[in-house]
């Protein structure tokens, strides 16, 4: 199994022997790991010396009646772990790994305000999600709080900066430049940025929460419109983490014509972005080109799903509806269109002398740099880190279709946005290559609306980079907790730390360098 | 360098949908069993099973909608049909909730 040689159960076992430290293989990942608080650190340390790749992608926070759950999901370069601790709900403290691997920072202030564990070593300073005026002691994850109950008082106003040599600039969470709202407080000294303060969470919807109270069949569609333009990757996200507590397999046809859908999602949304990298540098024809072009992809989306925009074509089971042989052709002809174009833009995104000035050497995130923040999909790429769920851990038809990793070495904004460049081509080639290996048969079977007891984690490779899903049933219709890890959460460090020591107008290209997705990092 | 622009004249040349376009749906009370399926499974609570003549029939807030077309498919006769309806915007909310009357078109809105 271990393509690049390292076992990293094998290391765990020799190094973990006399610790209380329980390895299960094959459960929440590749395996799970039970441990105490304290002897997680020591697997962290373990993991952090043996792999390069290590990162936290996620932690879930789970309310388990007396205790609550905290989990770490790592990924290494061929492994996906989950690290499994409880702590009584009277104590909710453990110690941090923070100082291993910064890549748990984030994810850690994330689950203390919603949940309420408290983690040593990585202190928050007032809410990190939810709003200023939230009552201290609610979190709202927890099964016993109904946050409609709850009564916000109105925010106060935004103080004036807070010393004399630095002026504070606040962007968002209602901004110009920012087309989703979400706030970021930067802190300049003349025009060089000496800090960026991030405060998500304004449009914060619950979802996780949410899914609680809804059937698994009603929460396809919930988890759907926790993005606009990633859709159908959240769906699949969801459904395949369904299907596998079911123990369902999945007709060869709708592995096929769900890599097509995702491929779709894939190309209009680096089209969007490649475009919208222009509208941030002022280069607004490059803009309205790109966006004229995705056009067609949002047509065929349509005559393939139903709908432009929120396919709603995944299902447990398989796909809603089938490819009609007759839409193969408009599908191709709209494909090989596009592909025509791509030398033109290609060349723009290599040689413009506008791109390369705007973009090159700004916002640059060195590989190190990227495997410790633990950034994922282009950001990770642009950087040199050869991640891609598509390939690690290969999903619906992903293990049948030959494709390429794009990656860059710069780590520059220009590279992020050349890996997104490169990689429209190898989306089409999947495509065509899906459309023509398509398999015959069924395009869904019928599945249970109960499921079992059981939980499951699952990857899939957004336009944003990995999706990280963890859900848990308790045997009834409806699930006992859906955990969605967004990739614009893992990517945001990367931004507060690139930002810090360039100019302010070099903010605008390297946020947008991220694809940043508000309402994704939100839920 | 002349050419045509790229942008549609909507709204004076009308836009056609796609086959399959998932618009306003339509319900047919002559097929409907009063299951309350479609109910039941709607994923945005938008339907609502109100009487009409002694019989539960759903009735549809489109305002609530998502157009998902669970109902269609929930619905063991067929009774929720497809249409390429898609100019709903209204300054009148409570034009958008459709009531089951008779075997109806679409309500105009
Ligand atoms: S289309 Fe979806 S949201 Fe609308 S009424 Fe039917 S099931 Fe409900
Ligand atoms: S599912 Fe169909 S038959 Fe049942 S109540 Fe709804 S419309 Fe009527």
């Amino acid at each position: 199994m271990p393509s690049n040689g390292i076992d990293i159960l094998k290391i765990l076992e020799d190094k973990l022997q006399n610790k209380p430290v329980q390895i299960v293989p094959g459960t929440l990942g590749t395996a799970a790991i039970i441990t105490k608080s304290g002897s997680h650190r020591d697997v962290f340390q373990i993991l952090v010396d043996a792999d390069e790749k290590t990162a936290v992608v996620s932690i879930t926070g789970i309310d388990l009646g007396e205790n609550l759950g905290v989990y770490y999901h790592v990924r290494t370069s061929n492994a996906l772990l989950t690290i499994q601790i409880e702590v009584p709900k009277a104590n909710p403290t453990l110690a941090s790994v923070n100082d291993i691997t910064p890549s748990a920072a984030f994810h850690e202030l994330e689950v203390t305000d919603l949940i309420g564990a408290v983690f040593e070593g990585n202190p928050s300073s007032g809410h990190f999600v939810l709003p200023d005026t939230w009552p201290e002691g609610v979190y709202p994850l927890r099964k016993d709080v109904n946050a409609c109950e709850v009564k916000l008082d109105p925010p106060a106003a935004e103080e004036k900066s807070d010393d004399g040599k630095l002026v504070k600039i606040v962007i968002g969470p209602q901004h110009p430049a920012l087309l989703e709202p979400e706030k970021f407080v930067v802190l300049v000294e003349g025009e060089t940025v000496r800090e960026v303060r991030p405060r998500i969470g304004y449009v914060h919807r619950g979802i996780e929460k949410a899914s609680e109270s809804r059937t698994y069949l009603q929460d396809v569609y919930l988890v759907e419109r926790i993005c606009g333009i990633c859709n159908s990757c959240h769906a699949c996200a969801f459904v395949e983490s369904v299907e596998k507590i079911l123990k369902l397999e999945v007709p060869p046809r709708a592995k096929y014509l769900r890599t097509i859908i995702l491929e779709l999602n894939r190309l209009h949304s680096h089209l969007l972005t490649l475009g919208h990298a222009g509208l941030e540098i002022g280069y607004e024809t490059l803009f309205q080109y790109f966006w004229r072009d995705r056009e067609p992809i949002m047509d065929i989306t349509e005559i393939l799903t139903g709908n432009r925009v929120i396919s709603s074509s995944m299902t447990v089971g398989g796909v809603r509806r089938d490819l009609k042989e007759t839409d193969i052709p408009k599908v191709k002809a709209v494909l090989s269109g596009l592909k025509k174009r791509l030398p033109f833009y290609v060349k723009v995104y290599r040689e413009e002398p506008t791109i390369g000035l705007r973009m090159q050497k700004v916002g640059t995130l060195k590989r190190e740099n990227a495997l410790k923040l633990g950034v994922v999909g282009p950001v990770a790429r642009g950087s040199g880190v050869d991640i891609d769920v598509r390939k690690d851990a290969p999903y619906e038809a992903y293990g049948e279709i030959p494709f390429k990793v794009i990656t860059y070495d710069a780590g520059d904004t220009w590279a992020r946005m050349n890996v997104r460049m490169d990689e429209v081509e190898e989306s089409i080639n999947i495509i065509e290559y899906a459309l023509d290996h398509l398999p015959e048969g069924p395009f869904r079977v019928r599945a249970p609306r109960v499921v079992p007891a059981g939980e499951v984690v699952n990857r899939v490779e957004a336009p944003r980079g990995e999706l990280f899903y963890y859900v848990k049933s308790n045997g009834t219709a409806f699930p006992d907790r859906v955990k969605v890890r967004t990739p614009t959460f893992a990517n945001i460090p990367a931004f507060l730390t690139t930002a810090v020591g360039e100019p302010l107008a070099d903010v605008p290209p390297n946020f947008v360098s991220l694809d940043p997705c508000f309402s994704c990092t939100d839920r | 360098m002349i050419s045509k622009p790229a942008t549609g004249k909507y709204p004076f040349v009308k836009c056609v949908p796609a086959e399959g376009f998932r618009g306003q749906q339509v319900f047919d009370i002559g097929l409907c069993v009063s299951c309350g399926l479609c109910s039941r499974d709607c994923p945005a609570k938008a339907i609502e099973m109100v009487e009409v003549n002694g019989k539960k029939r759903p009735l549809f807030y489109l305002d609530r909608c998502i157009f998902c077309y669970q109902c269609a498919e929930s619905c063991p006769r067929n009774a929720i049909k497809a249409t390429d309806i898609f100019e709903l915007a209204t300054t009148d909310k409570s034009s958008l909730v459709v009531k089951p009357t008779t075997t109806q078109k679409n309500s105009g809105a």
